[in-house]
């Protein structure tokens, strides 16, 4: 299975499938036979309370956590669970709750490090730092450099991100889940914590990657409004289970998932 | 004014990519080379090459290695010592096998050897980070030392122990013993730094050391965008051991030429001063180590011309006073600039720039 693979895989055939995934942390059951499919180049988003098992979910999806049981069929492949390195190579990327950044290296270093599986030059040839090695490089800094285009990240190229506001963080952040050209991009609340105008821009560029290079975009999210507007398909948690799924017109009048969120009165 | 970027344009990503992006750089860095290579080579005394240059140039070696390590992969080690020591006594044994092999190759070989040692001393870092990878590499320093001084075919079974350099020549002048040139062994030290230096800048800036520098700030999502942790913390071990095992056969075949190995590789000796240098030189920055090895080198000099020639105090008040300056600017350096030389030097780059006209 390789990219190659998934890319023949035609728009709004299923991209990757869960099938009855439970994952338990000694006796806290953090998903209990949660089932749904992402389809290819459709925004699927992923909501539920607090402590619903959201975050799990992706971690199961790019092989952090191995579920207790259940299969993920992904292109074509039935496994019971994948490896990081598998999933960032088949073109899985993620970004996450908590910016994971390489918070010591410039903006530019952190979306090269987005490079990096498909540089193949060894290091005896990186030493010597010799025309392929210097090539390959090039190469690769124009794809980083659209990415830094397509953010307006240019501004801050050098800075070390550590340095950065949390909004601007976010971005590099993308932009590295993005430097991958990843088929399938993860992204753990991208909007969390920032204002209207920020979350205006995130949206913007979430839906772009999404028409233009047709990146199937699997996305958590706390602010209804956004996830309404612009996810294709919903599926909602509650206590590791699946409790609706479907459109967001749907979820939207879903009794279960109103008394999930808003609590059920008891009389 | 002085250092003044604007109007330097970079129409290439290569040109963008340099070692030396700017031209003031560039000046600089040629100068220094044609100085150390067509001027220093025919002023240099003995003094200047037992008592600075070479220790300077090794030690640079040794605090390239660890900055490596510790500096760009983030992985704490207090092995220098042994590992120079693995280095010393490579060349030692390799130089007693193969008495016609050019002690280029037989450093070069030394290298590699410690470098395999260095890896299945990295092993344990998959598993254990900060403090305590710090006491496993630990370990390896009492090891090692420990092993070359109870197994007696390594010092090939002398009475004393010691371990005593044989004559070796490149273009028929001889670089180790007691009658090489000062200046042979000065330019053989050189080369081999210059050299090396560029590799390890070269690596730091492609792919490898990208992978070092992720898995260093954070390694779950250098896991996550693809960067094997074992691997790259193996890689990282590997070839930070190479240039600490260089280091060291350089430090017994050229500089001191006879050694006993829990005298000159011990703990005190080498591996706590080479920490110093990286952390005083400034941790992942090349610059850094050679600040810093010029720094942990000249100052027991400087402070005992100051105190014995200037004041007139005794050797041995002198050595007192000289240990506790020592601890003193350790603790002043931390507080005060925990990043070390090379951002002083990245400060005053940046006053440079504006002078002097700061605004």
């Amino acid at each position: 299975m390789s990219l190659e693979d998934l890319k023949e895989i035609p728009y709004g055939k299923t991209a990757i499938e869960l099938k009855n995934i439970s994952l338990a942390f000694g006796g806290v059951k953090a998903l209990t036979d949660v089932s749904f499919d992402v389809k290819k180049g459709e925004v699927f988003a992923i909501i539920g309370p607090n402590g619903a098992g959201k975050s799990s979910m992706l971690n199961v999806i790019n092989g952090f956590y191995k579920p207790t049981s259940g299969t993920i069929n992904f292109a074509g492949t039935d496994r019971n669970e994948m490896e990081p390195e598998l999933a960032a190579k088949s073109g899985i990327a993620r970004t996450f709750q908590n910016i994971a950044l390489f918070k010591g290296m410039s903006t530019l270093d952190n979306l090269m490090t987005g490079r990096l599986l498909k540089q193949k030059q060894n290091f005896l040839m990186q030493a010597l730092y010799v025309g392929p090695v210097a090539k390959e490089e090039e190469e690769h800094r124009e794809k980083v450099e659209r990415v830094i285009d397509f953010l307006d990240l240019q501004s801050i190229r050098r800075t070390p991100v550590g340095s950065l506001p949390y909004g601007l963080q976010k971005r590099v952040e993308l932009g590295r889940a993005l430097a991958m050209e990843p088929e399938i991009l993860l992204l753990d609340e991208p909007m969390a914590g920032m204002n209207v105008e920020e979350k205006q821009d995130m949206s913007r560029f979430v839906l772009t990657v999404n028409n233009e290079l047709k990146t199937t975009i699997v996305l958590i999210e706390h602010d209804m409004g956004v996830v309404m507007d612009i996810s294709d398909r919903i599926v909602v948690l509650d206590y590791g289970k699946k409790i609706g799924s479907g459109l967001p017109k749907e979820i939207r009048n879903n009794k279960a998932v109103i008394d999930a969120y808003l609590g059920v009165s008891d009389d | 004014m002085i250092y003044k970027e604007t109007g330097q344009y970079k129409s290439s990503y290569k040109s963008d990519h340099a070692i030396f992006p700017l031209l003031q750089d560039k000046i600089a860095f040629s100068t220094l080379m044609f100085i150390a290579f067509l001027i220093i080579p025919f002023v240099i005394n003995s003094y200047w090459e037992k008592a600075i240059l070479v220790p300077f140039l090794i030690f640079s070696l040794a605090a390239i290695g660890l900055n490596i390590l510790t500096g760009y992969c983030g992985q704490v080690s207090l092995g220098t010592g042994g590992f120079m020591a693995v280095g010393a006594f490579s060349t030692y044994k390799i130089m007693t096998y193969f008495p016609d092999m050019n002690i280029m190759i037989i450093i070069l070989i030394s290298g590699l050897i410690t470098a395999a040692v260095g890896i299945i001393f990295g092993l344990p870092s998959l598993r254990i980070k900060g403090f305590y990878l710090a006491v496993a590499t630990l370990a390896s320093q009492f090891f090692l030392v420990w092993l070359f001084n109870k197994v007696p075919w390594f010092y090939n079974y002398s009475d004393t122990g010691q371990i005593t350099v044989s004559e070796r020549t490149m273009f028929g002048i001889p670089v180790t013993g007691a009658e090489a040139p000062s200046y042979a062994t000065y330019l053989f030290c050189l080369v081999l730094v210059v050299t090396l230096s560029f590799a390890a800048k070269n690596l730091i800036r492609s792919k490898m050391g990208r992978s070092w520098m992720a898995i260093r700030d954070m390694d779950i999502a250098a896991e996550i965008i693809g960067v094997p942790p074992l691997k790259t913390k193996l890689s990282a071990f590997a070839i930070s051991s190479f240039y600490i095992g260089v280091a060291g056969a350089l430090y017994f075949a050229v500089f001191l030429g006879a050694i006993e190995v829990t005298e000159s590789f011990d703990i005190m000796t080498i591996s706590f001063p080479v920490l110093f240098m990286i952390i005083i030189g400034g941790l992942g920055s090349m610059l850094g180590s050679f600040l810093g090895a010029a720094f942990v080198v000249t100052l027991p000099i400087g402070l005992k011309f100051l105190m014995v020639d200037m004041v007139g105090l005794s050797a041995v008040t002198a050595k007192h006073f000289e240990i506790t300056i020592w601890g003193l600017l350790m603790i002043v350096f931390l507080i005060v600039e925990p990043h070390g030389l090379a951002r002083l030097w990245s400060i005053a780059k940046e006053k440079l720039r504006r002078w002097p006209f700061p605004y």
